[in-house]
């Protein structure tokens, strides 16, 4: 089998190579780099030219040359096949196969101060969406205030009423949360759609990283990257605060199998926890008590994450159907006995019409203005907004609510003359179902394309917070970029690929999360008594005596 | 630790060491066979005889040619593409690790990232082996690659795995299955009587045996005499010196069930494998069991039989009952 080509580690950084970028600056390797209209480029300016943070970055890209970020291309599918790092696409033969999960080896770069901005919004985003979850079901606040109607959130179709007056154990719903954000053609951050039940791809974040690392070591010579890999204890330390337990709860993770496409996420997520991936024939629900099936028999279980929907997780309150339920967890949930992450009924929160109502839910309950904007929408339920937008659809993004994965959107500027027609009608038959939104130019990063060659293509951003005692946010997130030129869909299922995203530790931060204190006086290893090979001096001297005679 | 998880552990253990097992038989049938063994009493590790070890039946014929089938001899190409590389015989090399494979997969959280990767390659070299090239060429490589991939696997789960429960298992299932595996190989390939005359031709043919389980040195150093059908037989069920023995896999295995259960002190396999094991040293101070050694086999074989049956009802049972309830 071919081995690792493993290198010996970052070249040493050459400080008169990147001052020479800083007087020569078009990347060699970007020649010809069109970005298109519209968009602004994370690494690069219009002029082809690096932007501050990208120099060094670009500088390394150089020096490595296209031959060689294409062996590595080659070496990252051998590698990924090797570890199972695959997901299934449907072949053209209709046959469902492995493939290497796409992972670009140019970096996303972003600044420690853009990177503040961005958590603080997604944390402040975070808190009102779970202020809202616990409305919802409790005291109904923005609805007697006027904001959001009563008749639009209990239409949702993730509205939970069998958990209506529950509260979980520190009031946290949105455990684990994901909020695609995009940049817009003036560079500024908008959140595109937010997750709060099961947003998936951190473990892809975790192994981009790791594959980096192996594969280019030389891009990151000169750079000080914020590592990623604290997500896992993070997460575990979430899942322990919020389980009603007096010591040492017991947290499993609950995968709907091995055929989910996510699999291997749950499957790398129990592993760098340490706790147990359970299927639903593992639980089993006694006197509102759950327990797991072990060889020693029934235990105790305190925190359930799930990684399947609500309308499965229990055949007696939800779908009757459900083979991947277990009956009676939704009255163990209710007992408090048992905590679920996400909490059930969240889904009614990352709905796309509730969406709309995010930036006043942040004035509401929390008194702040937005940090990070929502793109333009429009609800088509509002008789004087859906005037606004049905007779220019071929300008606008019009998505089904209560849909997610791309399903159902409608993107304007690609669709042609009948399908604009035959989206108006739907439109006026159940106006409801949908929101409309501007179109928004993604932002594109340089993209190696096959051949060591870089072209731009769009990107977006999806970062994970974890939310248990407080809101804790991995540096970066999982950038998807769309690998087919022009094309804005960056779902992996629809030939969308990854990059690595960097946070840089530019000391450009005003708050430090879990960033190394320079405060610290240089580390001295101690000494240590020497290391022997073999026998003594006079050992070795007198077998060479030997050896000669 | 989960049942449904310890059934899976102890089955990968299982496939993983089938698959080994198989290698080995087929390269030891192969060098009986290359070398031109054809004795018809004494050992027979003929290709025949490989098949009923493995427990794989022969290629289904169609209906129109139902020309007396067992005249149709099995040749080595056939045996070799049945029970190496053909996807649709679960008996081959491949779909044994094509199981463990897809076992291990699905407990990516419980076995050691590296366990898994090492499983991983194995199964994407398989399905990128030219066994015709290699049966050209002597299959000796690709024996000798599943071997060591087996062994890496193994050798692995010593240096990087927890030693809880489920390693327990896993290693559980490997000895097990190692001990049927020579037992099988040892009933078949000892015909009736022919340890009573046990004559110094039957020299080749004993050597092969060996061979075929990885003992061939181990044998040297440990024996003085020289390795005829008697003294081989012996060895590879009492000698707990050697690792592959049956009675050092059923030592290995009472132990990782030991280690597996809460209460080994009332465990029905725990108990069951400590008469099993008193039994064998029973048996090997006993004097040279002649043709009583046909006997011995199939009650050992059985008595493991009821083992398995034990583990199955005191540990994994509890995860079938939920299967049933579905």
């Amino acid at each position: 089998m071919s081995g690792w080509a493993w290198h010996p580690g970052p070249r040493e950084v050459n400080i008169r190579v990147m001052s020479e970028v800083e007087t020569e600056p078009a990347a060699a390797i970007a020649a010809g780099y069109a970005i298109p209209a519209g968009s602004r480029d994370e690494l690069l300016d219009a002029d082809g030219r690096p932007l501050s943070h990208a120099r060094s970055l670009m500088a390394a890209l150089d020096r490595l040359g296209p031959a060689a970020l294409s062996a590595a291309g080659k070496r990252r599918d051998t590698i990924f096949m090797q570890q199972g790092i695959t997901f299934e696409v449907a072949g053209s033969d209709g046959e469902r196969r492995d493939r290497a999960w796409p992972l670009d080896l140019v970096p996303r770069v972003l600044t420690s101060a853009e990177w503040t901005i961005i958590k603080r919004g997604l944390a402040q985003r975070i808190r009102a969406l779970n202020a809202f979850v616990d409305d919802v079901y409790h005291a109904h606040e923005i609805v007697q205030a006027g904001i959001v109607p009563w008749s639009l959130i209990v239409s949702r179709k993730e509205f939970a009423r069998p958990v209506h007056g529950v509260r979980p154990p520190g009031g946290v719903y949105c455990h684990v949360a994901g909020c695609d954000l995009v940049r817009d053609g003036e560079g500024r951050w908008r959140v595109l759609e937010d997750n709060v039940r099961t947003p998936s791809g951190i473990s892809y974040v975790l192994e981009n990283r790791v594959a980096m690392t192996r594969l280019v070591p030389e891009l990151f010579a000169g750079h000080s990257v914020r590592p990623v890999d604290q997500y896992p204890s993070l997460l575990l330390d979430a899942l322990r605060a919020v389980a009603p337990a007096e010591n040492e709860p017991t947290v499993v993770l609950w995968t709907p199998g091995a055929m989910n496409a996510a699999y291997f996420e749950h499957a790398f997520l129990a592993r760098q926890m340490g706790v147990e991936l359970v299927e639903p024939t593992d639980l089993v629900v006694r006197d509102a008590v759950c327990y797991m099936r072990t060889t020693a028999g029934l235990q105790r279980v305190h925190t359930i994450y799930r990684r399947l929907d609500d309308s499965f997780i229990d055949p007696l309150e939800f779908r009757p159907d459900s083979l991947l339920g277990v009956p009676g967890l939704v009255r163990a949930y209710r007992a408090g006995t048992v905590a679920i992450a996400n909490a059930i009924g969240t889904g009614v929160a990352d709905d796309k019409a509730i969406y709309y109502y995010v930036p006043e839910m942040i004035r509401f309950y929390l008194d702040e203005e937005p940090i990070l904007e929502n793109v333009p929408t429009y609800l088509l339920s509002n008789a004087k907004e859906r005037a606004h937008v049905i007779g220019r659809l071929e300008q606008v993004v019009v998505k089904p609510t209560s849909e997610s994965g791309g399903k159902g959107v409608f993107i304007g500027p690609h669709a042609t003359r009948a399908e604009v027609q035959e989206q108006a009608r739907m439109i006026e038959d159940d106006p409801s179902r949908w929101i409309a939104q501007e179109l928004v130019h993604l932002s594109t990063a340089p993209t190696e394309i096959g051949d060591g060659r870089l072209e731009p293509r769009h990107v977006d951003l999806r970062p994970f917070a974890v939310f248990g005692e407080e809101i804790r946010i991995v540096p970066g997130g999982l950038t998807r970029v769309a690998l087919q030129e022009g094309s804005m869909i960056v779902n992996s299922s629809a030939g969308g690929g990854s990059k690595d995203t960097w946070v840089l530790d530019d000391g450009d931060d005003t708050d430090p999360a879990g960033g190394r204190d320079s405060q610290l006086p240089p580390y001295r290893p101690p000494r240590l008594p020497d290391v022997r090979y073999g026998g003594t001096w006079s050992n070795q001297a007198q077998q060479q005596q030997q050896q000669r005679e | 630790m989960l049942a449904r998880i310890a059934q899976e552990l102890f089955w990968l253990g299982r496939d993983l060491t089938r698959a080994e097992f198989t290698a080995r038989i087929l390269d030891g049938a192969f060098h009986a066979d290359v070398a031109g063994v054809a004795s018809q009493r004494g050992v027979a590790l003929s290709w025949e005889g490989v098949l009923a070890t493995i427990g794989a039946k022969p290629p289904a014929l169609g209906e129109e040619e139902t020309e007396v089938p067992e005249y149709v001899a099995l040749g080595r190409i056939e045996v070799a593409r049945l029970l190496t590389l053909d996807t649709d015989s679960p008996a081959s090399v491949v779909s044994c690790v094509a199981r463990a494979r897809e076992r291990a997969r699905t407990m990516r959280d419980v076995i050691s990232t590296e366990m898994w990767e090492a499983l991983n390659s194995f199964y994407l070299m398989l399905g990128g082996y030219d066994l015709h090239a290699a049966l050209q060429t002597g299959p000796y490589s690709f024996y000798q690659d599943v071997k060591e991939r087996c062994g890496l696997f193994w050798g692995l789960l010593d240096r990087t795995l927890l030693r809880d429960e489920g390693r327990a298992f896993l290693e559980a299932g490997g000895h097990i299955e190692q001990a049927d595996m020579v037992l099988r190989m040892l009933r078949v390939a000892i015909p009736s009587g022919s340890l009573d005359l046990d004559p110094p031709a039957l020299e080749t043919e004993a050597i092969a045996m060996l061979h075929a389980v990885g003992g061939f040195q181990s044998y040297r150093r440990a024996v003085r005499t020289s390795p005829t059908v008697g003294p081989v037989v012996r060895f590879l069920l009492f000698d707990s010196a050697y690792p592959g023995s049956v009675s050092a896999s059923v030592d290995a295995l009472a132990e990782a069930l030991t280690a597996a259960d809460a209460q080994p002190r009332s465990s029905p396999p725990v108990l069951r494998l400590g008469r099993l094991t008193a039994d064998l040293e029973l048996q090997r101070r006993s004097p040279e069991p002649g043709a009583g050694i046909e006997s011995v086999l199939e009650q050992v074989q059985g008595e493991l039989e009821l083992v398995d049956h034990d583990i199955d009802a005191r540990y994994f049972a509890i995860a079938a009952l939920a299967a049933v309830h579905l």
